[in-house]
């Protein structure tokens, strides 16, 4: 990550959610070995709060986290139905912005996962899987300095 | 004492007949019902009892399922109606009950008459001792259980901290030493991305092992274990728990400190899963010898008249069982549009500082 041109990814995100009219847009990139290279939200646009900043992702855990873990896409088309309840607190930026449907897709840098971009609506099955491939075609194959593609290419 | 006449003697023995709580039959050799008491009919199935007043069939043996010996719960063998030589002066029999079924009671059987060889068969309910029996070892089953929970978790605990992070921490040392060696650039390229990875690892595992149950809990006491949950439930959650602890680092039976940990645990989650707010208080104090934890939460709040769970509806119930097991009170309020309040008490009396005593022995 070091020597990288430094990305506007504030208004980049801002674009993105005026582009396709997302309720919200945010992303998670991997921070650097003082913070022991842990994913957190760092740009968010279209927040209801502050609650994101304070979140850690783990691995394999939550959203950004099965993301990160997987390096694929997914979609959560109608959060009501696709996610139990009682499961819901495991997903706190669900819960903290009210997101109703979203998607989130791994963002690559030499091959690993460096970072995970969310997008979603606050009403249900807004976020489509043809909106969703829609979106992923729209937004190419870089975001900034990663890759945007299914698979990471060296 | 005073010096009893036949007629006064006589007296009180009908009396205690008519009168006492303990059903008395008297039972000849054929194990035929010969009389009585009230008691004791009440007792009986009303079926049972015509057919021994109508003569039809006076065997006590349709009254009885059975009593137990050394081998089985409910048996016939050797059945204490025609077996004269055993010792009946204390067992434990079944009776076909009038509108409660099967029932045990505690009997003794011996003979007053040699002559005519009568018996007398003298029962006590017993349902009210076995249900405080079986309270009993309900409890101490549930304390054997969670204490088995903790301990176990304690080992998993221990041993990923002890020796699986510590030896991922070591080969994370020397991964570090090779970037200082004389390597390629894709090399130390690859190194890094490793390095990356084995840190997340080594925390992922420090995490698990906090979550199972944190060492700071048994080594420096509940301020401190409190303190370093709420910190990983703020960075997971994003929930934010304003905690004030006025215990100036006391320390506690390790039972209850564990209770009032695993307690405040499932509480702070209740508030996270079900109130809709991102924040918590939770204090933690002790007064006039009780020590008591309030979590409160300025969220949606519910029915407590409402028996519909939202979750499983086992969090309340075992955080009622957790806290009175040390001998604690847990109370929850909680209204509508009102938030909830749990509150934990429990009385740090002489008792417990005795059982701490013996704990860290």
């Amino acid at each position: 990550m070091k020597n990288q041109p430094n990305y506007q990814y504030q208004a980049e995100i801002e674009k993105l959610r005026d582009r396709f009219q997302f309720d919200f847009v945010s992303l998670a990139l991997v921070q650097p070995a003082e913070d022991r290279f842990v994913l957190t939200w760092q740009y968010a646009s279209g927040n209801m709060n502050d609650r994101y900043k304070r979140i850690v992702l783990h691995s394999g855990k939550g959203i950004a986290g099965i993301v990160f873990k997987t390096g694929k896409p997914m979609l959560i088309q109608n959060v009501n139905t696709d996610i139990e309840s009682r499961d819901l607190f495991n997903y706190p930026i669900i819960v903290a912005e009210q997101l109703k449907s979203l998607g989130a897709i791994p963002l690559w840098e030499a091959a690993r996962v460096q970072g995970v971009l969310l997008v979603g609506y606050r009403a249900e099955n807004r976020l489509t899987q043809a909106a969703f491939d829609q979106f992923q075609e729209g937004l190419g194959k870089e975001f900034g300095a990663f890759h945007a593609g299914e698979v990471g290419q060296l | 004492m005073i010096q009893m006449t036949d007629g006064h003697l006589n007296d009180l023995l009908k009396k205690m007949y008519a009168n006492s709580m303990e059903a008395i039959f008297f039972i000849d050799e054929q194990g035929s019902v010969v009389a009585m008491n009230p008691a004791a009919e009440n007792i009986l199935d009303i079926d049972v009892i015509e057919r021994m007043q109508s003569g039809v069939d006076e065997s006590f043996c349709q009254a009885c399922k059975g009593y137990t010996d050394e081998k089985d719960q409910i048996s016939c063998s050797k059945c204490y109606l025609d077996y004269p030589k055993g010792d009946f002066s204390s067992f434990q029999v079944y009776l076909k009950t009038r509108g409660e079924g099967v029932v045990p009671y505690a009997a003794s059987y011996h003979t007053i008459d040699e002559e005519r060889g009568i018996r007398v068969l003298m029962l006590l309910d017993l349902t009210k001792q076995q249900k405080t029996q079986e309270m009993l070892q309900r409890s101490n089953l549930l304390k054997y259980v969670i204490k088995a929970q903790e301990d176990e978790r304690k080992r998993i605990s221990r041993e990923l901290h002890d020796s699986v992070a510590q030896e991922l921490l070591s080969s994370l040392v020397d991964l570090r030493v090779v970037k200082y060696m004389e390597v390629g650039e894709d090399v130390l390229k690859k190194l890094q991305q490793t390095e990356v990875s084995l840190t997340r690892l080594l925390d992922d595992i420090r995490h698990l092992s906090v979550e199972l149950r944190p060492a700071s809990l048994d080594d420096l006491g509940l301020e401190a274990a409190f303190r370093s949950h709420f910190k990983w439930i703020e960075k997971n959650y994003g929930l934010l728990v304003d905690f004030s602890a006025e215990l100036s680092a006391a320390r506690y039976g390790s039972e209850i400190e564990t209770v009032v940990y695993r307690v405040c645990q499932e509480a702070v989650l209740n508030a996270l899963k079900y109130a809709g707010t991102d924040e918590v208080h939770v204090r933690l104090c002790e007064e006039d010898g009780v020590l008591q934890l309030t979590v409160k939460d300025d969220g949606i709040g519910f029915n407590m008249n409402e028996n519909e769970a939202k979750g499983t509806g086992l969090g309340l119930y075992g955080m009622r069982e957790r806290a009175e097991l040390v001998g604690g009170q847990f109370m929850l309020y909680s209204a509508i549009g009102g938030g909830t309040k749990v509150e934990l008490r429990i009385p740090c009396s002489e008792d417990n500082e005795r059982e701490r005593e013996t704990d860290t022995r």
